[in-house]
């Protein structure tokens, strides 16, 4: 081979490098690491389809610049020794510049690791407090557990009682939710008696439910997650069962003759458009856009705007510029909520929900600052 | 603080009803084929989701029941039709064996979520959340069920275990294989028999728990966890020790919140269970044979 030939195939393989380099600049791989098997999987699964959803609707929209949004979901089975070896897989074969992240633990377990590789990730989920500042690279697009108690424990302190028994998963988010609300409800002038874990998933509450009834609470503060249908039936078999109050999580209480006049906190979380809610239920095969499918719905637009704010000021897609621009942009309003982000969690408005009947009623909102 | 103990110790016998015809079956098997039948929990789980099924096309309770068993049976003989006979066949070691059923429970465990629903699920019956009141306790209906139901099917197991020629044969061969195979009696036929109607007997429980608390298809490691307990605290062998120590545990673990915090009452459970075994290794009730009956 004579040397203009080197040369030639030189050039020509540069050349081939360039428009593949230039080709590839413009597209974007999300992750999404969602416990996808095991006791989570039915909310993983939720998310699962609010992720799939918006890319599905963007992509059909004409895609980023003319190229389809790909997404790459990974297992984390909701443990963390998985999530962590998921997140090495979407880093290292696919990857990705920005990933969507679920459950406080596993969250927690890869937050460092996406400082290290520069890989924004975005919560739309969890709660745990210590998310807060778990990682620069970790952005929490809804309240914390303490920012949703801080709330509910001064309206209960004020409005329910002064003495408070609190049932909380044995797990991040509901130890972290536990020590907030006794925190903000103690320094409101209430005082907790009596508080119990429960594992979860579990689905015998009896004994924790009989053991907080006789330590005679004004109101049991619940944070749990799962199996809440459950808890409910079972306190209906108590007489005398005090009050309950809890969080975003504890939607499923709603509806039960056992519950009525129970309190929750809630995230103020709208629903998209109502052709597009019709859309995603055909889709799925579901009866109703659940919190879970709107957040990360909410959340994967938010990542592909931001990397479109790149691609038009000519900029990469890497975690690191992503990152940046989820502060240079900081603020993504939509149907689902309006964010203002400002430090790495987004500040929502928090409302206050009582059970009447066959209602929930807003009868307080809190917002919560960053 | 008196009614509170007794609500409690109610709670824990209903449960130790529950766990205790899951520790008696598992006993039953165990003693006859000596396969460590871990996959139990799994078929447990499974016929939960069947009768739950039949529930969601309109089928009452008692035909979803008698199909779940009949489910039940049918996975039991499958398990030891296509894995347990094939693993003897080659003379596997008890640990392989062991470890097969384990694959089995996690393809259990995962084809009920493939087929049915991950989802945690109750079911639809308007019964499900009514109470009966006896004196100062409060049952839920599917809750007087198993305290029916659980203790009648474990007497009913040792009768038949003691008074039915079949259940002699299934004795004999728990007793002496080798024997009973010179005697004609087919011991891989009695593994059989063994294994259906413990897979059946086990899917009421399954269906009752299911009924009365909630169902997720990977819960049931850890009744088969206290129920194992139990089968060993209760003296390997005996259906007797099992199903009692069952019950022992299982109302150990309800009342022991009265003392310490929810988190460690399983904990506690298996303190007493460590101590129990090394005061009375034999266990419970003292068998003649390793594996009796």
């Amino acid at each position: 081979m004579c040397k203009s030939e080197i040369k030639n195939i030189l050039a020509i393989s540069l050349i081939g490098l360039a428009i593949c380099g230039a080709a590839h600049a413009e597209e974007l791989t999300i992750g999404a690491l969602l416990p996808l098997t095991g006791p989570a999987a039915p909310i993983g699964i939720e998310q699962q389809n609010g992720v799939q959803f918006a890319i599905d609707q963007y992509n059909e929209s004409g895609g980023l610049n003319g190229t389809p949004v790909k997404v790459a979901f990974d297992d984390s089975q909701g443990k963390p020794d998985q999530g962590v070896l998921a997140f090495n897989r979407m880093t290292d074969l696919e990857n990705v510049p920005a990933m969507l992240t679920a459950f406080s633990s596993i969250s927690l377990a890869i937050a460092p690791l996406g400082e290290r590789r520069e890989v924004l990730i975005i919560n739309p989920a969890a709660q745990s407090d210590s998310l807060a500042n778990a990682s620069k690279y970790l952005i929490n697009t809804i309240p914390l557990v303490g920012d949703e108690a801080h709330v509910l424990a001064d309206y209960a302190s004020e409005n329910i009682g002064k003495s408070a028994a609190i049932i909380y998963e044995n797990g991040s988010a509901g130890v972290s939710g536990r020590d907030s609300f006794k925190q903000f409800f103690e320094a409101a002038g209430g005082a907790v008696i009596a508080d119990e874990p429960v594992e979860f998933g579990q689905t015998n509450y009896r004994a924790t439910l009989l053991k907080i009834a006789a330590a005679k609470p004004d109101f049991v503060y619940i944070a749990i997650t799962q199996s809440q249908v459950a808890m409910a039936d079972q306190v209906g078999q108590i007489p005398g069962f005090p009050l309950g109050i809890g969080n975003t999580f504890s939607s499923p209480f709603f509806g039960h003759p056992s519950t009525e006049g129970w309190y929750q906190t809630g995230i103020q979380s709208g629903f998209p458009k109502d052709d597009l809610v019709a859309k995603f239920n055909e889709r799925f095969g579901t009866e109703e856009m659940g919190f879970f499918a709107r957040e990360y719905y909410n959340a994967t637009n938010m990542i592909i705007r931001i990397a479109q704010h790149l691609l038009d000021n000519g900029s990469e897609l890497t975690g690191k510029a992503m990152r940046d621009a989820v502060f240079e942009i900081g603020t993504f309003n939509s149907d689902i909520a309006n964010l203002s982000i400002t430090t790495n969690t987004a500040s929502r408005p928090v409302e206050i929900l009582q059970y009447q009947g066959d209602e929930r009623v807003v009868i307080a909102t809190g917002n919560v600052a960053n | 603080m008196t009614m509170l103990f007794l609500h409690l110790v109610v709670d824990g016998i209903v449960t130790g009803c529950a766990i205790g015809l899951v520790a008696a079956t598992f006993a039953y098997f165990y003693s006859t084929s000596g396969t460590f039948h871990v996959a139990h929990a799994g078929v447990y789980t499974f016929c939960g989701y069947v009768a739950w099924y039949c529930t969601t096309w309109g089928i009452p309770f008692v035909p979803s029941l008698l199909i779940a068993m009949g489910v039940g049976a049918l996975l039991g003989v499958i398990i030891q039709g296509l894995l347990y006979a094939r693993l003897a066949q080659i003379k596997a070691s008890p640990l392989v064996m062991l470890i097969g059923s384990i694959g089995v429970l996690t393809v259990l465990q995962n084809l009920a979520a493939i087929f049915f629903t991950p989802n945690i699920i109750q079911f639809e019956f308007p019964w499900r959340i009514a109470n009966v009141e006896l004196g100062p306790i409060f049952l839920s209906v599917p809750q007087l069920l198993i305290l029916i139901l659980c203790p009648l099917l474990y007497v009913a197991l040792l009768l038949f275990s003691s008074y039915t020629a079949l259940g002699r044969q299934i004795r004999a061969v728990a007793s002496n294989p080798e024997l009973a195979q010179i005697t004609h009696l087919r011991p891989r036929r009695m593994f059989i028999y063994a294994i259906a109607i413990s897979s059946a007997m086990v899917a009421v429980p399954g269906v009752l728990v299911g009924i009365d608390q909630a169902m997720q298809p990977y819960t049931s490691l850890i009744i088969l966890l206290t129920a194992v307990v139990a089968v060993i605290a209760g003296g390997i062998g005996s259906l007797t020790g099992a199903f009692f120590m069952s019950i022992a545990l299982s109302t150990i673990q309800s009342v022991s919140v009265l003392l310490v915090s929810g988190r460690w009452s399983l904990a506690v459970v298996f303190v007493i269970f460590i101590v129990f075994i090394l005061v009375r290794p034999e266990g419970l009730v003292k068998r003649k044979f390793s594996r009796e009956l």
